[in-house]
C-alpha cells in the first residue's frame, strides 16, 4: 500500500470516530437534568421569551436523539452552533483559542523533544555516571512534580521575586494582537513584520512553554534512555563496534534510529494531549487557550462549545496518531504502513 | 563490581547535591528580593484592573452582566447618573435638567449641548429617541434585558421636542423610572453610526455593535481580545474635558487564577484586582496595597419553597419563621465571608432608597434556637419521630438544602445550617448541584426545599428587589418560584411600584414588609461587601454599588 493510500484511509476513519465521539459526549452532556437555556438567559432573572428562543435554538424541547440528529446535520454543514457563554459562534472561539494552545504546544515541544532526546542519549551512553544521575533526577522531578505547582513556583520566582520574565498572558498588558492570519502570534507578527509584537510574543512564551515542556521532556528523556539502553545491548551494535565503526556512527546511525520508535510514539501522543489544552498551565499563566475554554464550557453546560471542542480533540488525536505511524516508516524502512506487510 | 557500585553511589549522591544546590540558590534569591520595596508607580497614565469574567457584549441594548457593563459605562453616557458613592441623588449627565408631570407620566429632559460622540458626530435628541426605541425594537435577543425599559415605555414613549429636548411619556406611572436610566440599557448610541452598521432589526442582535461600541463617554475602545483584555483609550471629544487628573488608558484584564492576580497586584502590574474573601489575607498588610470594603447591593438569601405540593411543613409560615431563628447569622458572616458582610433586614439592601421601611433597617430575626423550638412546638410540630434513639420533628421528613456547586461561601453556610437544624430536631441534608441543574430543579421540578442564592442590582430601586422576591406569581413577581402569595402584600407592592410619590411608596413598602416578615419565604442572610484591593498610588477611587466603576475619576499619584 502506498503511503498516501494509507493516509487517506486513516483520514476516512475520522468519520466514524467523530460520530462515535459525538454520540458519547452528546449523551453524557445531555442526560443530566438541567436547564441550560435558563442559565444562559440569566438564571432567575431570565425572561421567558429568551428562554424559549434558546430552548428552540438548542432543540431542548425535543427528545435527545432528535436533538442529536439536528446537531449532526449542523456539523455536516460545518456549523458548530453558538457558544452561549461567549455569545458568539463556537468556530470563532475555537479559531481564537486553538492557535494559542497550538503555539504553546509547539514551543513546549521545541524545548521537550531536543532536550529529551539528547538527555536520554547522554544518560544512556554514560550510564551510571554523574550526567546520567543528573538527567535521571531531572526526569523523575519532571515526571512527578504536579504541573500547577511547578507553574506557580516558576511564576513566583522568575516573574515576581526575580522579575525577568512576564507574569502572564500572550503579550504585554494593553498590547494589540497582530492581525490574525494564522492565530499564532509569533508567526503572524513575522508575517506582518511587527518585531515589537514578535519580541513580546516570544518573551511571554518562555515560562508557560517551559512549564508545559518540562513534563513532556521527562517523558521523552526516560523513553529515549530506556530504549537506547535496550538497543545498545543488541548484537548488531556489538558487531558494529567489532568491525571498527566509530562510537559516533554506532550511536547516531545504528542505535538511535532504532531507539527512536517508542520515543516517537510517546511524543506523538503527548503532542496530541497537549493540543487538547493544558488547563492548569493555561489558567496559571492566563493563556487564553482551548483548555481553559473547554473547562469553562463543561462547567457552564455550554453544550455547543463542549461538542465543538470534543470534535476538535478527536481530529487532533487521529491526525497525531497518523503522523506517528507515518514517521515510523520514515525512520525505520522495515515498517510498512497498512495491514499488508 | 563492588567498586563500580560504590562509584555509582558517589555519583548519585553528587547529582542530588548539585540539584539541591540549584534549588537553594533559587530560593535564596527569593528571600533577598523579598526585602526590596517597590514604590515606583507602574504605568502612571494607565489603570489596569485584573478581574474574572470577560464581557459578553459591548452593545448596551443587550448587555446584562457585570463583565459587559463595566466597559460600557466607560464608553457610553446615560441621561442621568450617580456620582462617587452617592446612591440617593441623580446627577446630570447627557441631560442637564428634567421634570415630571403631576400625574407622574410625562418626563421632560433638557439635553446637554456641544456634546460629540467619539467619532465626531454631534449628540442630539434624535440619538436619545433612537437609543430607547432601539432597545425596545431589538428586544435584547441575547439577554432579554429590554424588560427594564419595557416595564413603562413603548415605541410611542419618546418624542423629540427639539434638538436638545426629549419627552418620555410612560405607559404607566413607575416609581423607579429615573433609576432605570443610569443602567446600561439607558446608554445613548449614535443614530448615524448604528444605521451605518446594521441598523435595528426587530428581535435580532447587531453583531457590529457587540464588539464595536462608540459613545459619548470618557473612553473609547482600543481593542478587545476575548478572554484576555479590553483596552480603552481616552476619548478626545469627551464633553467633560481632560483638564485635571485622569488616566489616558484603562486596561481591563481577565485572569482566572487568584494566585496570578495576587502576584500582579503585588508587583504593580495590577492597580486593582478581584480576590475571593479567603484570599484577602494574602495581600492584607502588604506595603502599597489597600484593602477596603464597601457595602454592595449583592445580597444572599436562603429561599424556601412554600408550595404545599412539595413540603407540607414548609408551607406553614410558622415553620418558616422558626427557620429564620435557626440560622446563625453572625457566625456565617465570620466563617463564610471572613467578616466582609453585614446583616440584612429584608429584601431591600442597605443604602437603597426605602431600606429603612424594613423594621427601621434592623433585622427582625436573630439566632435563637430556643425560640425556634418554641415556635415549632406551639405550631404542633413536636419531636416525635424516633431515629436511632434521637427524636425529630416533621415525622422524620428530611429538609433538603441546596447550593450551587463550587460556591465555597454557600457551602459553608449550608453545612452550618444543617447543624443548627439538627439541634432543633429537624432532619436535613446538604446537596450541591451545578447551576443549570439547580435552575432545572427550581423552575421545572419544584423538587427542592431550601436553596442558597444571591441577587445583584439591575437598577437602584427597591422595586428591583422586593417585588421579584415577595410579590406573587399572579402579579408577575415570585422570581424564585417559592409559591408565596399574600394578596394584601401584592396590593402594597403594586402601589409602591406604580407611585412616584416617595411618601406613598414608603408606606406601601412598610406595609408589605410588616405582613410578609411574619411568614417569610426567604431567610435574609447577608449583604456582601465589595472589595477590590488596590495599589495605594490610585487616587480618588470610590465605590458606587449601582455604577461600580468610573475610571474617569481615578488617577495615579502619591499624595
Amino acid at each position: 500500500m502506498k503511503i498516501w493510500e494509507f493516509i487517506v484511509r486513516r483520514l476516512l476513519l475520522l468519520i466514524p470516530v467523530i460520530i462515535g465521539v459525538t454520540i458519547i459526549t452528546f449523551t453524557i452532556s445531555h442526560v443530566i437534568p438541567a436547564d441550560p437555556a435558563r442559565a444562559f438567559a440569566g438564571g432567575p432573572k431570565a425572561q421567558p421569551d429568551v428562554i424559549e428562543r434558546i430552548t428552540k435554538e438548542l432543540h431542548l424541547d425535543e427528545p435527545i436523539w432528535i436533538q442529536y440528529f439536528y446537531y449532526l446535520n449542523d456539523i455536516i454543514h460545518l456549523n458548530l452552533g453558538k457558544s452561549y457563554l461567549e455569545s458568539r459562534p463556537v468556530t470563532d472561539s475555537l479559531a481564537q483559542y486553538f492557535p494559542a494552545t497550538l503555539e504553546l504546544t509547539i514551543f513546549a515541544m521545541l524545548i521537550a523533544i531536543p532536550l529529551g532526546i539528547v538527555g536520554g542519549i547522554i544518560s544512556a551512553i554514560r550510564r551510571n555516571k554523574l550526567s546520567d544521575h543528573i538527567t535521571r533526577i531531572i526526569a523523575i522531578v519532571g515526571y512527578s512534580l504536579p504541573i500547577f505547582w511547578l507553574a506557580l513556583i516558576l511564576q513566583y520566582i522568575l516573574a515576581y521575586q526575580i522579575p525577568i520574565l512576564p507574569l502572564e498572558g500572550r503579550l504585554a498588558i494593553g498590547m494589540s494582537a497582530p492581525p490574525s492570519i494564522t492565530g499564532l502570534y509569533v508567526v503572524d507578527s513575522i508575517l506582518t513584520g511587527n518585531l515589537n509584537t514578535l519580541g513580546a510574543a516570544l518573551y511571554h512564551l518562555i515560562l508557560p512553554s517551559f512549564t508545559l515542556g518540562f513534563a513532556t521532556l521527562a517523558l521523552i528523556l526516560r523513553m529515549t534512555r530506556s530504549s537506547m539502553l535496550e538497543v545498545m545491548g543488541m548484537d548488531y551494535i556489538r558487531t558494529g563496534r567489532a568491525k571498527g565503526l566509530s562510537e559516533r556512527t554506532v550511536i547516531y546511525k545504528h542505535a538511535l534510529r532504532n531507539a527512536l520508535i517508542p520515543t516517537i510514539t510517546v511524543t506523538g501522543l503527548a503532542f496530541g494531549g497537549l493540543l487538547g489544552g493544558a488547563v492548569l498551565t493555561e489558567t496559571i499563566f492566563n493563556w487564553p487557550g482551548i483548555g481553559r475554554f473547554s473547562a469553562d464550557a463543561v462547567l457552564g453546560f455550554d453544550f455547543n462549545a463542549v461538542m465543538g471542542f470534543t470534535i476538535l480533540v478527536a481530529i487532533i488525536y487521529v491526525v497525531a496518531n497518523l503522523i506517528v505511524d507515518v514517521l515510523y516508516a520514515v525512520i525505520d524502512p522495515r515498517v510498512r504502513l497498512g495491514g499488508g506487510g | 563490581m563492588r567498586s563500580f557500585e560504590k562509584k555509582d553511589m558517589k555519583a548519585g549522591v553528587l547529582a542530588i547535591l548539585i540539584c539541591a544546590m540549584f534549588i537553594c540558590i533559587g530560593f535564596s534569591g527569593c528571600t533577598q528580593q523579598q526585602q526590596e520595596e517597590q514604590t515606583e508607580i507602574k504605568n502612571p497614565s494607565t489603570i489596569v484592573k485584573y478581574d474574572i469574567g470577560d464581557a459578553k457584549t459591548l452593545d448596551p441594548a443587550d448587555a446584562y452582566d457585570t463583565g459587559s457593563s463595566e466597559p460600557i459605562f466607560q464608553i457610553y453616557d446615560t441621561l442621568v447618573t450617580y456620582k462617587g458613592n452617592d446612591t440617593l441623588t441623580f446627577y446630570p449627565c447627557l441631560a442637564t435638567e428634567w421634570s415630571v408631570s403631576n400625574d407622574s407620566l410625562t418626563w421632560t429632559f433638557k439635553l446637554r449641548q456641544n456634546v460629540k460622540f467619539s467619532n465626531g458626530n454631534d449628540f442630539t435628541a434624535e440619538d436619545v429617541k433612537y437609543s430607547f426605541d432601539r432597545v425596545l425594537t431589538m428586544a435584547a435577543p441575547e439577554s432579554g434585558v429590554d424588560w427594564i425599559l419595557a416595564q413603562c415605555m413603548d415605541m410611542n414613549s419618546t418624542t423629540v421636542i427639539d434638538d436638545y429636548t426629549v419627552q418620555i411619556k410612560l405607559t404607566q406611572p413607575y416609581g423607579g423610572f429615573l433609576s432605570l436610566l443610569p443602567f446600561t440599557i439607558g446608554a445613548i448610541v449614535d443614530k448615524d453610526y448604528v444605521e451605518e452598521h446594521g441598523g435595528v432589526v426587530a428581535g435580532v442582535e447587531n453583531e457590529w455593535m457587540k464588539s464595536n461600541p462608540m459613545g459619548t463617554g470618557p473612553y473609547m475602545l482600543d481593542h478587545w481580545t476575548r478572554a484576555t483584555e479590553i483596552v480603552l483609550n481616552k476619548n478626545p471629544n469627551y464633553w467633560g474635558g481632560w483638564e485635571g487628573k485622569h488616566v489616558d488608558k484603562v486596561v481591563l484584564k481577565y485572569a482566572d487564577e487568584a494566585a496570578t492576580r495576587i502576584l500582579a497586584l503585588k508587583n504593580g502590574d495590577a492597580d486593582f484586582t478581584y480576590l475571593p474573601y479567603t484570599n484577602l489575607e494574602d495581600v492584607m498588610g502588604e506595603k502599597g496595597i489597600v484593602v477596603h470594603p464597601f457595602d454592595s447591593y449583592d445580597i444572599i438569601m436562603c429561599v424556601i419553597n412554600t408550595k404545599v405540593t412539595n413540603n407540607v411543613y414548609l408551607a406553614n409560615g410558622e415553620v418558616r419563621k422558626a427557620l429564620s431563628y435557626a440560622f446563625d447569622y453572625d457566625t456565617a458572616i465570620e466563617t463564610a465571608y471572613s467578616g466582609y458582610a453585614s446583616r440584612l433586614a429584608g429584601a431591600i439592601p442597605n443604602g437603597m432608597p426605602y431600606y429603612d421601611t424594613q423594621n427601621n433597617g434592623q433585622p427582625l430575626y436573630n439566632y435563637d434556637l430556643t425560640k425556634a423550638e418554641q415556635i415549632l412546638d406551639n405550631a404542633g410540630y413536636t419531636k416525635s419521630f424516633d431515629l436511632d434513639e434521637t427524636l425529630y420533628r416533621f415525622n422524620g421528613t428530611t429538609i433538603r438544602v441546596f447550593f450551587n456547586a463550587g460556591n465555597a461561601e454557600r457551602e459553608k453556610m449550608a453545612i452550618m445550617f444543617r447543624g443548627a437544624l439538627d439541634e432543633i430536631g429537624i432532619l436535613s441534608s446538604v446537596i450541591a448541584e451545578g447551576w443549570p441543574q439547580l435552575l432545572h430543579r427550581m423552575y421545572t421540578t419544584d423538587d427542592w426545599d431550601l436553596m442558597f442564592i444571591g441577587w445583584g442590582p439591575d437598577y437602584n430601586d427597591p422595586d428591583d428587589y422586593i417585588f421579584p422576591f415577595i410579590a406573587s406569581a399572579d402579579v408577575k413577581g415570585d422570581t424564585y418560584n417559592t409559591g408565596y402569595k399574600n394578596e394584601t402584600v401584592d396590593e402594597y407592592l403594586l402601589e409602591g411600584k406604580y407611585s412616584a410619590d416617595p411618601a406613598v411608596r414608603a408606606a406601601a413598602y412598610k406595609g408589605a414588609y410588616d405582613i410578609y416578615i411574619q411568614e417569610p419565604s426567604f431567610i435574609f442572610l447577608q449583604q456582601r461587601q465589595y472589595i477590590r484591593p488596590w495599589r495605594d498610588w490610585v487616587q480618588n477611587y470610590s465605590y458606587n454599588p449601582v455604577r461600580e466603576w468610573y475610571y474617569y475619576d481615578y488617577y495615579k499619584a502619591y499624595e
